[in-house]
């Protein structure tokens, strides 16, 4: 086996000696073509150019060889006496030595510059292998993730299948994934490898050093490691080393070591090792969350359901007809209800905004549109409040996610509501400046301390004048801001101080370019 | 509703719901039938006669949208789809599968009462061929290609006559806004919704009595547009006005 190795490279330096023998024999062919058509006499110097072509493709072995032949075919041809080795003139033969040594110090910088420019090159195609591997790893998201970039890189640097287990990954599905062709005995190889490491790594130590097996399996041998002998949530790797010998098996693995080592360097710099546990927490965060949601969802809302619908059944019954009192038990009943229903939509909202699930479904849409399912939402806590409307006719159209404005703007004006007193003025208006639609809430309520003004967008926070006196979750504002933030807007707060009410603003972009557009775009 | 009672069919597999329905629907004259299940709501809807099918959406056995398109397959009985909140594209897939409408949960019951009766009156009035809707103080003569308010006859561009006409055909429910844009601008300008907010504007200066606050043509945000049915006579006012607590839809403004 070793033989046929050597047998290889033999033949290659044989060959790159040919050619460059070929090299001076062409070189010869021109000087002596030149010699005789225009008489130069001075032509050894041109010998240079096959050592430096030899040296630059070839190395150093090729470049010695072209100086010799290069002296050679310079005393043989073009000094005289011609046609011999033989050089009589002591001017020559000073040139022959001179030219000898040049050729021997360029061959071999020629050589070393191409062995470096190699090595360069070669370092470069690691480094940006490396760089496209920490870059994958930084934008994993999940362990699979990660573990997917460490085997897509170990295959394309060794050009071998390589097949990666994880901690938490059953083998026999990882082989699975990848095409299958993997043997049982290889299988086995790895889950010992893993059960190895868990029991405290003494079986792994006792396979070699690193813990590594080989496992041959009719025509492919593998090569089962941990991919780090310290770290083993990194896991376990096996790699197809194919048919290869083994010396270039000793190669291979040699080279399968440094890639592994550089790795789980940018792995450990990476904190890939806190990443996955991280991961993994995050995406069981994740489920438990939706489950949560949706449980909450049915569990709660089906039975609210219930209560609301029956509850206004019941009101309208006939043998309630003339029983003031208990109609408003049911009355009391439905609102209370309504008010769990708000709570429970509020604690929905406020878990969807801090899970990052807000979506905005932006479509183009007229603000008044908007303005009005809010305060039809509203109507009941308005219904004892003077309310002044303001919403000229003329105002662009907003691109934003009508829903979640709509309901941005039911919190506030809620919130007007629960902090004014019944009668009081709740003025909302509609303006159209520089590109921005203002919707502002103004009431004649509480009114807003620098404090609260300063944390009245925090979630859970409530004004502490009211906490005792008015019920509430905190949450309101909170959403508010969320939903008209997710929109490309922004809500602020201004207050003459407390006692004095307060002015809540909604900004949103918009534009005239649409309207103007279409109104050019006449009807038929 | 004066001749014989109307047929309901209350598709939910929550007992609790199905029982207040019942009791609300035969107070209010109708007969009702129940299903847990998409399959037995499909098997009644085959076997006996209904005039309306109520149907949530989440089912044991199969997807509400797939029992309403089951059920429209080969019927046009109206169908109310109870919906839950903030799922607006949701309720837009539902009734272009052929859902009549949709009530938010939780609703009260004079809400779904409101859209029932809806239902019910158009298809009565495409039974009959009634040519005429009205609504509140605005009259649409189908036939005659006529608009009335307070009895004057009002000058539509050939758009919003067609848009008005549209919703007209669905006096009460929601029409989508893809519905609208299609029958209106062509099937090429279906996201084009920036038309119709424009037109529905222009519309409702012309058949508002007071554009500021519209009461004929309304918005279902997210979803469409709805020609509003007026509120029925003799039911509680909170029961009208409040049903379908914060989300209600159909209530007179404060």
């Amino acid at each position: 086996m070793q033989k046929t190795v050597l047998m290889a490279s033999l033949r290659q330096q044989a060959l790159h000696l040919l050619l460059t023998l070929g090299l001076v024999v062409a070189v010869t062919v021109v000087l002596y073509a030149a010699i005789i058509t225009t008489g130069v006499t001075q032509g050894s110097a041109i010998y240079l150019i096959p050592v430096l072509i030899a040296a630059v493709r070839w190395g150093v072995v090729p470049a010695l060889f072209a100086g010799i032949c290069g002296v050679l075919a310079s005393a043989y041809f073009f000094v005289a006496p011609t046609y011999t080795l033989i050089v009589t003139d002591p001017h020559e033969v000073f040139n022959l030595i001179l030219f000898t040594f040049t050729a021997i110090i360029v061959g071999q910088l020629a050589a070393q510059l191409k062995e470096q420019l190699e090595l360069a090159r070669q370092r470069e195609v690691d480094l940006s292998d490396l760089y496209s591997f920490s870059r994958r790893l930084a934008v994993a998201f999940d362990v699979s993730d990660i573990h997917s970039a460490i085997e897509d890189h170990l295959a394309a640097v060794l050009q071998r299948k390589v097949i990666l287990f994880g901690p938490q990954r059953e083998p026999s599905a990882a082989a699975r994934r990848n095409g299958g062709g993997m043997p049982g005995a290889v299988l086995g190889a790895v889950e010992n490898m893993a059960s190895g490491h868990e029991s405290g790594g003494s079986r792994a130590a006792a396979d070699g050093p690193g813990g590594e097996t080989v496992v041959g399996d009719g025509d492919d041998i593998w090569l089962v490691r941990a991919v780090s002998p310290s770290r083993r949530e990194f896991g376990v790797i096996a790699v197809n080393l194919g048919h290869a010998s083994p010396p270039s098996q000793g190669a291979l693995r040699s080279r399968i070591d440094a890639v592994l080592a550089d790795a789980t360097a940018t792995l450990e710099r990476l904190g890939v090792a806190h990443a996955i546990g991280e991961a993994r927490m995050r995406a069981q965060t994740e489920q438990l969350r939706e489950a949560l949601i949706g449980s909450v969802s049915h569990e709660l809302r089906t039975p609210l359901a219930s209560i609301l619908g029956a509850a206004t059944v019941l009101a309208a019954a006939p043998a309630l007809k003339n029983e003031k009192s208990l109609k408003a038990l049911v009355q009391g009943v439905h609102d209370e209800t309504e008010r769990l229903n708000r709570d429970i939509q509020n604690l929905l909202d406020a878990s969807r905004i801090s899970s990052g699930g807000v979506r905005p479904h932006l479509e183009w849409t007229d603000p008044t549109d908007i303005l009005h399912s809010a305060l039809r939402s509203c109507a009941r806590r308005l219904a004892d409040r003077a309310v002044a409307i303001d919403i000229p006719q003329d105002l662009p159209l907003v691109h934003v996610d009508a829903v979640l404005v709509q309901q941005a703007l039911v919190q506030i004006i809620d919130n007007a509501a629960k902090y004014s007193q019944a009668g009081s003025r709740i003025a909302i208006a509609a303006a159209a400046r520089d590109g921005r639609l203002s919707v502002s809430v103004r009431d004649e309520g509480a009114g807003l301390t620098e404090i609260d003004k300063a944390t009245m967008f925090h979630r859970f926070e409530r004004g502490e004048r009211h906490a005792a006196t008015t019920s509430g979750s905190g949450l309101g504002l909170w959403i508010a801001n969320a939903f008209i933030t997710a929109n490309g807007g922004k809500l602020e707060a201004v207050s003459a101080g407390p006692g004095l009410g307060s002015t809540l603003t909604v900004e949103l972009p918009a534009t005239h370019s649409a309207v103007a557009q279409l109104e050019s775009d006449a009807d038929d | 509703m004066t001749e014989a009672s109307p047929i309901v069919l209350i598709v939910d597999d929550e007992v609790q719901i199905r029982r207040f329905l019942r009791t609300g629907f035969e107070l209010n004259g109708f007969v009702v039938h129940e299903a847990a299940t998409g399959g037995e709501a499909i098997r009644t809807a085959t076997l006996r006669p209904i005039d309306i099918a109520i149907v949530d959406l989440g089912l044991p056995d199969m997807d509400g949208s797939e029992v309403v398109e089951r059920i429209r397959s080969w019927s046009n009985v109206p169908i109310i789809v109870l919906s839950v909140r903030a799922n607006e594209a949701n309720k837009v897939q539902l009734l272009e599968a052929g859902a009549d409408d949709y009530v938010v949960k939780p609703f009260g019951m004079a809400e779904l009462l409101a859209r029932v009766r809806v239902a019910l009156r158009r298809q009565s009035r495409a039974a009959t061929g009634e040519p005429t809707v009205v609504v509140g103080p605005l009259t649409i003569d189908l036939a005659a290609r006529a608009v009335l308010l307070n009895g004057q006859r009002l000058a539509l561009t050939p758009k919003e006559y067609r848009l008005l006409q549209v919703l007209a055909q669905h006096a009460g429910n929601v029409v989508t806004h893809q519905h609208l844009l299609k029958e209106v601008w062509g099937s090429i300008h279906v996201h084009d919704t920036h038309y119709l907010r424009i037109f529905v504007r222009k519309l409702r200066q012309k058949i508002e009595p007071n554009p500021e606050m519209p009461r004929i043509l309304m918005t279902e945000l997210g979803v469409g547009y709805r020609l509003a049915q007026m509120p029925a006579e003799g039911e509680p006012a909170w029961a009208t006005a409040e049903a379908g607590g914060s989300e209600a839809q159909a209530k007179p403004d404060a």
